[in-house]
């Protein structure tokens, strides 16, 4: 049997702002995985970094260590890839209070 | 007495299925239309997305909320991964962290044959373990629907949405009963006549089953949990539900109707079948899935 591999959509249409994140998604039976951010409509303010975040537990949360740039521009995509991470995974961004981007959110799990 | 080829196919049937650990647990009838075991992947159960043209703002909302569903080994912060039946996995169906949210897996198929379908499944049901209290008010309802459509040249066609749910709480009290919906939302054109959008799972609408109360293993706190068996028949012939068993009970369906709409202009022979769950407070509501066998009689 091929080895299992999924495309799961974390957030669609979301309107990230404040301290956002993508809802927990257990993906233990990875080896890697893959985000992709895609602003669907022209940011506004200043865009932050986006970070992988991992947890026990689905419900505490710190940062992985991997982080990309906000897409800029509706339409662009950033990419985040992780190796390792246990159960859990999420992605997160902090947002300047004027600062807010409509995002599609895609993982992409290979076991 | 002398066997008749029938009998003797029947018998042979049920010997091997009785010997077989997988599908043993289950009373398939004599075709087996999808044995989804989870550590096999996510076996079709994709994400309910909701229609939408030129723009995804114009999705229903109550479609919007919906995420992926997830291959889960039910882990627990107090207690490690607890797995599932045969395998470590099962599927896991999540809402958002909000009163009322609710989340769906959907299988599309279509049929080919109009006769008696059947959908079994083990499942449980958990809020997410936030507080360390018994909590067995914080999941809202969970259940599943079938989405149906008759065949193209059929006359008269329609489409029929069976839904069950078992209502577990509202606004925090324990209920514990099954409800079916024969009545849908308002539909809401997409762009042209081709592409329809109408929330099945609106709150609204939910009729009680008669006798249709029933207490379920909830075992006590957040993070343990039991698998519970449910089995639902209907024809696709008649379109009509036949049985529904959960566990120990098997229940009325007398009164039972589905939703029945005009057949839509594309979705000749639809057999779609939809789990979801539904919180009743600013928590995520887990509804898991160990496996399911979709049989039918032809």
């Amino acid at each position: 049997m091929l080895p299992e591999n999924i495309t799961a959509i974390v957030a669609r249409n979301e309107h990230w702002a404040g301290s956002a994140a993508s809802e927990p998604y257990e993906a233990g039976w990875a080896h890697e995985a893959v985000f992709f951010v895609r602003a669907l409509k022209e940011p506004t303010g200043s865009q932050p970094k986006v970070r992988v975040e991992i947890s026990p537990d689905g419900m505490h949360w710190i940062a992985e260590g991997t982080e990309a740039a906000m897409p800029a521009h509706k339409d662009q995509i950033a990419g985040l890839r992780v190796k390792h991470f246990g159960g859990w995974l999420r992605i997160a961004a902090d947002f300047d209070a004027d600062a807010t981007s409509a995002v599609l959110v895609t993982l992409h799990l290979k076991a | 007495m002398t066997q008749t080829t029938k009998e003797m196919t029947e018998a042979m049937r049920l010997a091997m299925l009785h010997a077989n650990p997988k599908l043993s647990r289950f009373d398939p009838l004599p075709r087996i239309i999808s044995h989804d075991e989870f550590a096999n992947g996510h076996c079709g159960w994709s994400q309910l997305v909701g229609n939408y043209q030129d723009d995804l703002d114009t999705m229903l909302p109550g479609y919007a909320q919906h995420t992926s569903a997830m291959l889960s080994t039910l882990p627990h912060w107090d207690a490690g991964s607890h797995g599932g039946m045969g395998s470590s996995y099962a599927l896991k169906i999540a809402t958002r962290p909000r009163v009322g949210a609710q989340n769906a897996a959907i299988k599309r198929h279509t049929f080919r044959h109009r006769g008696r379908i059947r959908f079994e499944a083990y499942f449980t049901f958990k809020p997410e373990a936030r507080e360390l209290k018994l909590s067995e008010t914080d999941v809202r309802s969970v259940g599943f629907l079938f989405d149906l459509q008759s065949g193209d040249t059929d006359k008269g066609g329609e489409r029929v949405m069976p839904h069950l749910r078992f209502l577990n709480a509202l606004d925090g009290r324990h209920i514990q009963k099954w409800q079916f919906k024969q009545r849908t939302t308002e539909f809401h054109p997409m762009g042209g006549d081709k592409i329809m959008s109408h929330y099945h799972l609106a709150p609204e609408g939910w009729e009680d089953l008669p006798g249709g109360d029933q207490r379920l293993c909830y075992n006590e706190i957040a993070t343990k949990i039991n698998w519970t068996y449910l089995c639902f028949d209907f024809d696709l012939d008649a379109m009509k539900a036949l049985s529904f068993r959960c566990n120990d009970r098997e229940f009325d369906l007398s009164t039972f109707d589905s939703i029945r709409i005009p057949a839509m202009k594309n979705l000749w022979c639809m057999l779609n079948f939809v789990l979801f769950a539904e919180t009743d407070t600013d928590k995520r509501a887990f509804l898991y899935v160990d496996s399911i066998c979709i049989s039918g009689d032809f």
